[in-house]
């Protein structure tokens, strides 16, 4: 059981165009796991059906080894919570603190005491480096703030795996470089397997273990950043910047 | 820069963008004789974009141009740039819109179906399990759409009521029935206005938020977010509205009846010289419980539609921030409709005992 997420011929449509066609593909417990591509290549889409917020044409998708394309929501509810997930603008709930944004998920899916949760939202958000975020509501936070709450919460549950859509986007590079950081940290001191859609070159050649590129949603190339540079595919090449 | 000589228009090294009203008013002098002006713009070597705009289009109208190597070059260039088809290719006829039309408006009544039942299910479950909603939520939702709704509602009710009352104890005087006002205000207030001015005032403060609320949580991913962390967000967001607007809509419709009345009562002893006392016991004589039965099962018929046409709108946003607006517009215009037309169904159900 190497593999912690295992995809297999996943065909996605949006009326009648086809945005991802027959992927297949596997990620390994602990690795960060880049998904990347040209605009309008099904990334969104592919991490999407990962998540369950779309159901698929055809094919399987297997987390933690159980089929999750069909199986029922009260079911899928218990292998969410092992999952996080960092949307593109943070998506907070506007109407509650941060510090009820990180509990939200513990307090919904555990019993734990209000005052072992607030311990656990001052961790984490701690951990992020927001500590004087405690009171504020998101509307009062800068863009890269916001990213770093939905960190905090996304991780609230300790996750076995976390999903990233763009997490530099928009940030200055100083910002984007902690980011990194904090990603890499969490890989190694927690053990979380990492799934991120990016397309920031010098934060992909930071942390990337593993990429997966789609062009016109289909796979052209899975591996390590070393096979990419040996398979020499044009694509690759250029968005890279490699010279042949 | 350009001279005027004779019928030559002749441009030095630039022609910008600055230059370039001047140059079109010069060009009106000569009027719809294109032939009897030149243009020279062989030397011009500096120019915008907007230049390569004009210039391309005043050939194409047959001006007389000298131009310059480069020009020749860079409007080709533009020309070819600017030659795709802007035009929508997909054209449907009168008959297909309809259809079309017609399609989508029952694939919305068939989701909104649907989510309706979605909805009534969560609701009934979550007023027994706590799991999957917001601690207090419910109170807090309360307090928003119906406590704060208190003070408007009074005062339109009232009004309503004052209203109602002295145009017709105008007319009930000349026949000497004053007596009957107190059946006309009674009766009106509980079965019909009291339920529907109260529901059309909600629609406008409550119905509105939901959809304005749930749509923007739909563009900026928190719905999303909702359903990744394994929350629901039927039963996180609507679910306590729903069981928070079936409370509060019949409490404030009673206020309403109540105060309706009262302005009836008002227009009936000062206008109409009845006794406060006559006025109540009529009132109570009239007063029977199948007409409080017809009024709260309306009210409570009313604030399900409130919620769920705020829902449905809500989910089905389209688009930015504009699409927010589209969706709270359309909803409070199909709360309201909805509202009417339940009313005006229910009212001639009871009326003629079916």
């Amino acid at each position: 059981m190497d593999n912690i997420i295992k995809i297999k011929n996943l065909v996605a449509k949006y009326d009648t165009k086809i945005i991802l066609d027959n992927i297949s593909l596997s990620i390994k417990k602990k690795e960060i796991f880049i998904i990347l591509g040209s605009s309008g290549g099904g990334k969104t889409t592919l991490l999407k059906h990962i998540i369950g917020l779309i159901k698929p044409v055809a094919g399987t998708i297997d987390i933690f080894g159980q089929e999750v394309t069909k199986m029922e929501d009260d079911k899928f509810d218990k292998v969410l919570t092992q999952i996080g997930m960092l949307f593109q603008g943070g998506a907070l709930i506007n109407s509650m603190k941060v510090w009820e944004n990180v509990a939200m998920p513990l307090e919904q899916h555990t019993k734990l005491l209000p005052n072992i949760i607030r311990d656990l939202v001052k961790h984490k958000l701690s951990l992020v480096n927001l500590e004087h975020a405690y009171n504020l509501y998101p509307s009062e936070l800068s863009g890269g703030m916001k990213k770093r709450v939905a960190l905090a919460r996304a991780i609230a549950m300790d996750p076995k795996i976390l999903f990233f859509d763009e997490p530099s986007a928009g940030l200055d590079p100083i910002t984007a470089l902690e980011l990194d950081e904090l990603i890499l940290e969490l890989k190694k001191n927690l053990g979380i397997t990492l799934v991120i859609v990016t397309h920031e070159l010098e934060s992909i050649k930071r942390i990337a273990d593993r990429i997966i590129y789609l062009q016109k949603g289909k796979a052209i190339f899975i591996g390590t950043l070393e096979e990419a540079r040996v398979e020499n595919i044009d694509e690759i090449n250029r968005f890279f910047g490699w010279n042949k | 820069m350009y001279n005027i000589e004779n019928n030559k228009i002749i441009f030095d090294n630039s022609f910008l963008l600055t230059d370039i009203d001047s140059f079109i008013d010069d060009l009106k002098k000569y009027g719809t004789n294109i032939s009897s002006v030149q243009i020279d713009l062989s030397k011009v070597e500096t120019f915008d974009n907007s230049v390569l705009a004009v210039v391309n289009s005043l050939i194409k109208k047959k001006y007389q141009f000298l131009l310059s190597e480069k020009l020749i070059t860079e409007i080709k260039i533009f020309d070819k740039l600017i030659s795709f088809n802007e035009k929508e290719t997909v054209v449907t006829s009168g008959f297909e819109n309809l259809v079309l039309r017609v399609n989508d408006f029952f694939s919305q009544i068939t989701s909104f179906i649907v989510l309706s039942a979605d909805i009534f299910s969560y609701s009934i479950k979550a007023i027994f399990r706590k799991e999957g909603r917001r601690k207090g939520s419910i109170y807090e939702q309360i307090l928003l759409m119906g406590n704060n709704a208190v003070p408007i509602v009074f005062l339109l009710a009232f009004l309503i009521g004052l209203i109602l009352s002295l145009q017709s104890a105008a007319q009930l005087r000349q026949f000497g029935a004053n007596i009957y006002l107190v059946d006309l205000i009674v009766i009106s207030m509980i079965t019909e206005m009291g339920p529907m001015i109260t529901a059309i005032i909600v629609a406008g403060r409550s119905g509105s938020a939901i959809a304005a609320e749930i749509s923007t949580m739909q563009i900026t991913e928190e719905l999303d977010a909702l359903k990744v962390m394994a929350l629901n967000p039927l039963k996180y967001v609507v679910a306590p509205k729903m069981i928070a607007m079936t409370i509060s809509l019949p409490i404030l419709t009673v206020f309403a009846n109540i105060i309706g009345i009262l302005g009836g009562f008002i227009i009936a002893v000062i206008y109409l010289e009845l006794s406060p006392v006559v006025f109540f016991n009529r009132a109570v004589g009239v007063m029977t419980l199948s007409f409080w039965w017809q009024s709260m099962l309306k009210s409570v018929l009313f604030s399900w539609l409130i919620v769920l046409i705020g829902a449905h709108f809500g989910f089905n946003v389209k688009g930015g921030a504009e699409g927010v607006g589209k969706a709270t517009t359309a909803s409070v215009v199909a709360a309201i409709f909805a509202v009417i037309m339940t009313d005006a169904l229910l009212s001639i159900i009871f009326y003629f005992d079916f």
